[in-house]
């Protein structure tokens, strides 16, 4: 190196604050320090010689708890399982929510796209409950596609883009249930909210959009038809556009 | 309890990266610094936890944790002198990490180990006021010594570090 003034030698210090520690380092070793035992912890019993039989019985107290373990581990799997074939209304009904949205989160589903998916399972519930005649079940399924209606609802309302193909899902959706025998969602306050609020979105968006003499002609009947709140009429035309 | 917690989690949050930079620059190993920095603020817990009223001044009572584990690792090691510049390519360590080695140039790789045979001292002194900016003032209530004394070692350990720089 050649010759060096003062303030470069100072400047070229400086620049080893660049050196800093790993950050998981850094709280791997917080974590440590405050799971440390306080000091006025006494240390009771004194070192002694570790026997054959102390060698024999931690191998058998390790045998115990792998085989625990084991044990535990096929329970769990087996209530999974037979939780997938649970619906609204079941005790182990949870444990298949919770497999769901563990599945989506491992897919990198998004919160609509999630909610989307999960309107059609609750959907397909009710409208196997209803075709099996699961009486005791239907309630609870009405009540969890109440649930997901909301969401979506917030979910749509939240959002900053607006995700055609997942509109037009859950518009299919909405058809599907209407088809459900015996259950009649499309008066429900919640199913009444989503679909206006899809057609907000649909209705602002296609305003920004550039469209043809007859399509401009089908907006003015569609905001009409907004107007006089048959939101499913207004959403049947704005898929005609859409498409 | 919850709030020495508390206290000494902000302490170690405002500290780590100070005293893990700090004891890295003495003994030229990731590993060696993780293990000691990991120590020091063990140790500062520990003394924390029993008078926390008492330590008016975080910085000055953690880096004085710092030097003396540094000197224990030394001491460890079957060294009484902390840099001998005939000992120094023997604790080089060939692992250094990847990450700080593509931050550092060869000019400033340089400087870092010209940095590790100062005397301790002013070693001490060029880290804390270029790398830590603590103000003369504070060196001096640190290492119990008059400012002015600090002034001019400060400006004799740069002036070696400068020979040392350009012999190389």
């Amino acid at each position: 190196m050649s010759k060096i003034t003062q303030k470069k030698l100072i400047e070229q210090i400086k620049e080893l604050k660049n050196i800093k520690p790993r950050s998981e380092w850094v709280v791997l070793a917080k974590s440590q320090i405050f799971s440390e035992k306080p000091v006025e912890v006494i240390i009771k019993n004194p070192v002694r010689k570790i026997s054959i039989f102390d060698v024999i019985t931690s191998i058998n107290l390790q045998k115990k708890l792998a085989y625990s373990f084991a044990t535990l581990t096929f329970i769990f799997v087996g209530l999974v399982g037979f939780a997938q074939h649970t619906m609204p209304g079941d005790l182990l009904f949870p444990v298949r929510r919770i497999t769901e949205n563990s599945q989506a989160a491992l897919t990198g589903q998004t919160g609509l796209k999630q909610n989307v998916a999960n309107l059609n399972n609750r959907i397909n519930d009710l409208a196997l409950a209803s075709k099996e005649g699961r009486k005791n079940n239907i309630p609870s399924a009405i009540s969890e596609i109440n649930v997901q209606v909301s969401e979506l609802t917030k979910d749509l309302k939240n959002s900053l883009i607006n995700d055609s193909v997942a509109v037009k899902e859950i518009v299919v959706s909405l058809k599907t249930l209407a088809d459900v025998p015996g259950t009649d969602l499309s008066e429900s306050p919640e199913v009444k909210e989503l679909y206006k609020t899809i057609a907000e979105n649909q209705i602002a968006d296609l305003e920004e959009t550039t469209l043809t003499e007859e399509q401009t002609e089908t907006l003015v009947e569609i905001k009409d038809l907004y107007e006089q709140e048959k939101y499913i009429d207004a959403l049947e035309k704005i898929l005609m556009i859409n498409n | 309890m919850d709030s020495l917690n508390e206290q000494f989690s902000h302490i170690y949050d405002q500290y780590i990266e100070k005293i893990y930079r700090f004891v890295y620059l003495k003994v030229n190993s990731q590993e060696t610094a993780e293990d000691i920095t990991s120590k020091v603020f063990m140790r500062g817990w520990e003394s924390y936890q029993k008078k926390a009223d008492e330590i008016k001044n975080p910085s000055a009572f953690l880096y004085q944790i710092a030097r003396n584990a540094v000197v224990d690792y030394y001491r460890e090691r079957g060294r009484t002198n902390i840099v001998s510049s005939e000992v120094l390519p023997e604790i080089t360590d060939h692992g250094e990490d990847i990450q700080n080695k593509a931050i550092l140039n060869a000019d400033i790789s340089i400087v870092k180990t010209a940095i590790q045979k100062l005397e301790k001292e002013h070693q001490d002194i060029i880290i804390w006021h270029y790398l830590e900016d603590m103000p003369i003032s504070h060196i001096a209530e640190l290492l119990g010594r008059p400012a002015g004394t600090i002034r001019v070692m400060l400006h004799r350990g740069l002036k070696e570090l400068k020979g040392m720089i350009q012999e190389n």
